[in-house]
């Protein structure tokens, strides 16, 4: 850029963008962000490509003599054919067997991949968290919008019921809601990419967690609707429609975005109690709850841990991988609010 | 006279809660088909008989369709004031069998000694650690405490119940599983089984097989708490009165203990109300991470299916304890506010918030 040619304004999101790349631990929590997505997208079909073997497979080496599961980094006899003794007992492999790494080791008496399960876990569960997301935005901004800009007597008596439910543990109506509201919903998936059951908890998830942005836009609009530029905008004739559309909503772009990602990690989290209540995707779909309530039983069949079958590893790999991903989120919702709000710098 | 008409204004709104939830799971119950087809109780309607009109009319007296849907309600509403509960119907054989409903009180103790016990002790924590962090921002233990929490918000009940029940396991000081009433059983007499295992009780047992579950939940609110305390002192700290008690001569820990602390527990107190509903959820998680078979898990069998069916006035029954437990709480709050803060006190009670962990715990 030349020096005399006049400087152009900056537009709030590149201005935004501006602060958060210049800002190190900002800038370093998306990018662990964007890791994390990247390893769960694909990270699953590298690592079976670079190994060749899928998560899905069992393999009948991975486990020991007692079908206690194998740790980290073993090199596991993959033969074409186990062969069975007189008793009924697996052979050893013959010498000269071909092995497979498993770098995580394997995920109980079955013998499938940890690392690989794992990866693919943490796909199901972002697809899960993030669709939950989007139904929870398509439930709320048409309802907050409703209440908050237009409020009057629909306004209130929509609160107060969303407020004497919330005070009700929502979990059981979630409950409620599986075991009669999903019903066909529940078979809906697309191939390995998106199992059969997420569509369900998402929609499941999105609609019990939409009660909160709601209450957000809604008091965000409160104020909002009352501001000078939309009275402006009133007097030169502008429609209901145009100045939601045109100026209101992308106000409430900022705060949506802040929580959104706060939100995800709170998906991930619930994604995890739900599968300890056996709710949800298929028990052999891996997800990063399922990983541990296979390991732990669920509410309804509580079974103490095993070391027989189980090395300490198959709990906390899924659980780092859990912690890491929502601490990250959470890091990455407080960047997005230093950037786009410096105002409310903390 | 203000507090009394205080008192029965909050009384009569924690009942219109009440009969709002009530309504609410009347209104689910018949809006939604919960009931088993006919085959369910008549085996030979399943092999191709058609059903005859006295088992259909069985079906339906026994889910209530044969009956005034407000009529059922304000008769149960009114037999639930005189404190019945009602009666569970079921078919068996042909028949219809009543029984009356025992409240499943025992559970209700239960998950309030979690409960109570886990308030008491996040209060505990996050005041001390709030109050350390928040009158230090920047330094190194405010930066740990920082960090503690963050990561502890992270966490899944579940989760750390387990890690703690694992912990606890391998470590093996403190029973990891299980629930011992705080009453002593009265010495079985008679026949014992040999090899049974005895009913545990007494406050020691009592607080020995809770230490885990109370820590559990501790560590899930403490990092919240800790957070929201650890920012209203770190506003208060500059403020007038507290600089006036510093120029006195107050003690740093007087002037936290005396003069920040008080102002701050209020925020603390607003969220408390709203979050006793989650508070009951995360107890369903504790309750299955520790086998102990309380109001949680009684409610997860009840709601989420174990049963063939949807029982109209069990539902109820635990719908309605749960939402005594939130209404009474939020009573105790709203009293605890007037009494802490004279000025908005009789007036409007708490602002109502809700952290963000009031997802689907």
């Amino acid at each position: 850029m030349r020096a005399n040619e006049p400087s152009r304004p900056v537009g709030a999101w590149r201005s935004g963008w501006r602060r958060l790349r210049r800002d190190r631990r900002s800038f370093l929590s998306l990018l662990v962000v964007c890791a994390i997505v990247l390893l769960g997208v694909f990270g699953g079909a590298a690592v079976s490509q670079l190994v060749g073997h899928d998560g899905d497979t069992p393999f009948a080496f991975a486990s020991s003599t007692n079908n206690r599961a194998v740790g980290p980094w073993t090199h596991v006899p993959a033969p074409a054919q186990t062969r069975l003794g007189e008793f009924g007992n697996l052979l050893p492999p013959p010498r000269g067997t071909k092995t497979t790494l498993f770098v995580l080791g394997s995920d109980g008496p079955l013998g499938r991949d940890e690392l690989i399960r794992l990866l693919d876990g943490l796909r199901t569960s972002l697809e899960i968290a993030i669709g939950a997301l989007l139904v929870a935005l398509a439930i709320s901004v048409p309802l907050g919008t409703l209440a908050g800009y237009f409020g009057g007597f629909v306004d209130a008596a929509v609160s107060q019921l969303t407020e004497t439910i919330m005070a009700f543990p929502l979990l059981l109506f979630l409950l409620f809601a599986n075991r009669y509201l999903i019903g066909d919903l529940r078979s809906v998936g697309w191939g390995s990419y998106v199992p059969e059951g997420a569509p369900a908890e998402a929609v499941l998830i999105g609609a019990f967690t939409a009660f909160y942005p709601t209450r957000l836009i809604r008091s965000h609009l409160f104020v909002l609707r009352n501001a000078e530029f939309v009275e402006a905008a009133h007097m030169v004739g502008a429609s209901t429609w145009r100045i939601l559309r045109q100026h209101l909503l992308p106000h409430l772009a900022p705060t949506l975005l802040v929580w959104g990602a706060v939100a995800i990690g709170t998906n991930i989290l619930a994604e995890v109690g739900l599968s300890f209540l056996g709710v949800g995707v298929q028990v052999s779909t891996p997800t990063l709850g399922s990983q541990l309530s296979t390991v732990w039983g669920t509410i309804y069949n509580p079974q103490a841990y095993d070391g027989r079958l189980y090395t300490p590893w198959q709990t906390v790999f899924p659980m780092v991988t859990i912690v890491v991903t929502v601490v990250s989120l959470n890091r990455l919702s407080e960047a997005v609010r230093r950037a786009l709000e410096p105002r409310v710098l903390r | 006279m203000r507090a009394a008409n205080y008192l029965v204004r909050r009384v009569v709104r924690g009942v219109l809660t009440l009969l709002t939830m009530i309504a609410v799971t009347f209104v689910l119950y018949f809006a939604i088909e919960t009931q088993p087809p006919v085959g369910q109780y008549f085996p030979a309607v399943t092999h191709g008989t058609p059903p005859t009109a006295h088992q259909v009319a069985l079906v339906r007296h026994v889910f209530y369709l044969d009956r005034s849907k407000i009529g059922l309600y304000l008769h149960y509403v009114s037999h639930l004031a005189r404190g019945d509960f009602g009666r569970y119907s079921t078919i068996e054989d042909g028949r219809i069998v009543e029984g009356a409903i025992i409240p499943p009180y025992q559970q209700l103790r239960t998950t309030l000694s979690i409960l109570i016990g886990g308030a008491v002790l996040v209060l505990l924590l996050s005041l001390p650690l709030g109050a350390i962090s928040g009158s230090r921002v920047g330094s190194w233990a405010d930066r740990g405490i920082s960090f503690g929490a963050l990561v502890l918000v992270c966490f899944h009940p579940m989760m750390l119940g387990l890690i703690l029940r694992s912990a606890g396991g391998t470590v093996n000081w403190l029973p990891t599983s299980g629930y011992c009433t705080f009453l002593k059983h009265p010495a079985p007499q008679g026949l014992v089984v040999v090899g049974g295992t005895q009913p545990c009780g007494g406050p020691v047992a009592w607080a020995t097989h809770l230490i885990l579950p109370w820590l559990t939940f501790a560590l899930l609110f403490l990092a919240l708490y800790t957070r929201m305390i650890r920012a209203s002192v770190a506003e208060t700290v500059y403020e007038d009165f507290v600089r006036t008690a510093r120029a006195k001569g107050a003690s740093q820990a007087r002037v936290l203990a005396r003069h920040v602390l008080p102002s701050a527990s209020l925020r603390v107190l607003t969220m408390v109300g709203m979050e006793i509903g989650t508070a009951i959820g995360v107890c369903i998680y504790i309750e299955s991470a520790f086998n102990i078979f309380g109001l949680g898990r009684y409610a997860v069998e009840v709601l989420g299916g174990v049963g063939p069916s949807l029982d109209l006035p069990v539902t109820a029954t635990v719908v309605v304890l749960i939402t005594l437990i939130v209404v009474i709480g939020n009573l105790v709050v709203d009293l605890l506010y007037a009494v802490l803060d004279p000025r908005v006190g009789l007036q409007q009670g708490p602002q109502r918030t809700k952290s963000l962990v009031g997802g689907v715990f």
